[in-house]
């Protein structure tokens, strides 16, 4: 019986605040419809896509899933320790997620800049549009995404401010961009 | 004032946004048919022909807009009372309410106007009639940014709430609005494709998103005036039938 009512516990359980998971179910859901119409798009005009596409550097985009991967990775432990009460390996892993996050940004606008000098700007073609238009939404998502963190840090500087629903929510939060961005890489670098 | 009567001016509130969301619904896209939006890159002739087979709706249709217009202002300071009765600055209401005062502009009236004047001037030059109606779309699509920070204002004012005024999944729905309001943008670039201001980017997944988003406060402003008891403290929970 105990065990049942555990077990129904933990089913019950999420991470974090209920409602930013309602957050991550309407991005969930705005997000594919942009890559409905990506996919749509692409199918209409399957040539002009895959030529387009070759001028992207897949191992650009592998490097930027593992910087994000491995900042998903820090988060994740950040909510571990501070589970845990080890408040100065949780804020370690923190500020961890803010290198990754950061290198990822600076890597990013270091990619655009490099196709932007190699002629491939917005309105070149309806794949560089779609190229501009997700990263740069997923981009403006890890700005806020930096916000988050930093209101993570602040309750985790401090023990009058901790809360361990705010840390794990701002981690949710954190998670779904790199849920993002693994579903743009697949769509924008993988798909041939 | 008793409870009662305090009641029926917020219904009376209420009842505004319910109606006038509805009827310019039906002034947009039924009686102008400037809604669902044309295609930005037609040719001027294919322009002075858009405006002459609606010449009727929107000189009509936009002149019930011009009376009526003023309505915004008890709608936003329904939206803005909202925040009034949170825990939070009444700063949150004040820059919520001059933000939607000046989205009146390039959400309803600027539109309205060079729609009204290219059907009333159709024997201008094509070229002018043209320009009116670029002018009359960009406004409408691509000056989202005052609804980016509109939204963005409410979305802070629930997250820092302790009245429970809102639920605070409604403050993330408020940022998911303000981030499809920026994919606005691009109209400004594009006259053809999916991020041109008829593109199925910039209008009909934010549209969808814009619907969405209107039903669900539209709904929770409801359930916070059943909840009301005119206090300053948090507000109890909704009524059981």
């Amino acid at each position: 019986m105990k065990e049942a009512r555990e077990t129904a516990a933990a089913a019950r359980f999420v991470p974090g605040q209920p409602d930013m998971w309602a957050f991550v179910l309407f991005e969930a859901l705005v997000f594919t419809a942009y890559f409905t119409v990506y996919v749509v798009c692409r199918t209409r005009n399957l040539e002009l896509f895959l030529q387009s596409q070759a001028h992207l550097d897949l191992r650009v985009g592998v490097f930027h899933t593992l910087v994000l991967l491995a900042s998903s990775w820090s988060v994740a432990r950040c909510v571990q320790a501070a589970r845990e009460r080890s408040y100065e390996a949780a804020l370690r892993h923190a500020y961890l997620t803010v290198l990754f996050g950061s290198v990822f940004l600076v890597s990013k606008v270091l990619e655009w800049a490099a196709k932007l000098r190699q002629g491939f700007g917005f309105t070149t073609d309806e794949f560089f549009s779609f190229y501009y238009f997700l990263t740069a939404i997923h981009f403006l998502h890890l700005l806020i995404g930096f916000v988050a963190l930093g209101i993570a840090i602040h309750q985790l500087r401090s023990p009058l401010r901790r809360s361990q629903e705010t840390v794990e929510t701002c981690a949710t939060y954190w998670h779904t961009i790199d849920f993002l961005w693994v579903l743009i890489f697949a769509l924008l670098y993988v798909m041939r | 004032m008793n409870d009662a009567k305090s009641k029926r001016e917020l219904w009376i509130g209420w009842w505004t946004l319910v109606v006038f969301y509805n009827l310019y619904g039906l002034l947009f896209f039924v009686v102008t048919r400037t809604q669902p939006p044309p295609s930005p890159s037609a040719e001027p002739a294919a322009i002075v022909q858009w405006f002459a087979d609606r010449h009727d709706g929107l000189i009509y249709g936009y002149a019930v807009v011009f009376i009526v217009g003023g309505a915004t202002a008890i709608m936003n300071a329904t939206l803005a009372w909202t925040m009034r009765r949170m825990s939070v600055s009444r700063a949150f209401a004040y820059s919520y309410l001059v933000i939607y005062a000046l989205a009146t502009l390039p959400g309803m009236l600027l539109m309205g106007i060079a729609c009204t004047v290219g059907a009333m001037r159709p024997d201008r030059d094509p070229a002018l009639i043209a320009w009116l109606y670029d002018f009359a779309f960009l406004s409408f699509e691509g000056t989202m940014g005052v609804f980016l920070i509109g939204s963005l204002v409410w979305m802070a004012a629930v997250l820092l709430d302790k009245n429970g005024v809102f639920p605070r999944w409604f403050g993330y729905l408020n940022l998911c609005n303000a981030l499809t309001e920026v994919v606005v943008a691009p109209a400004w670039i594009f006259q053809g494709g999916v991020f041109a201001w008829d593109g199925a980017i910039a209008w009909w997944v934010n549209m969808g998103v814009f619907v969405t988003y209107t039903a669900v406060f539209l709904t929770l402003i409801r359930n916070l005036i059943l909840r009301e008891d005119f206090g300053t403290g948090p507000l109890p929970e909704l009524p059981t039938r």
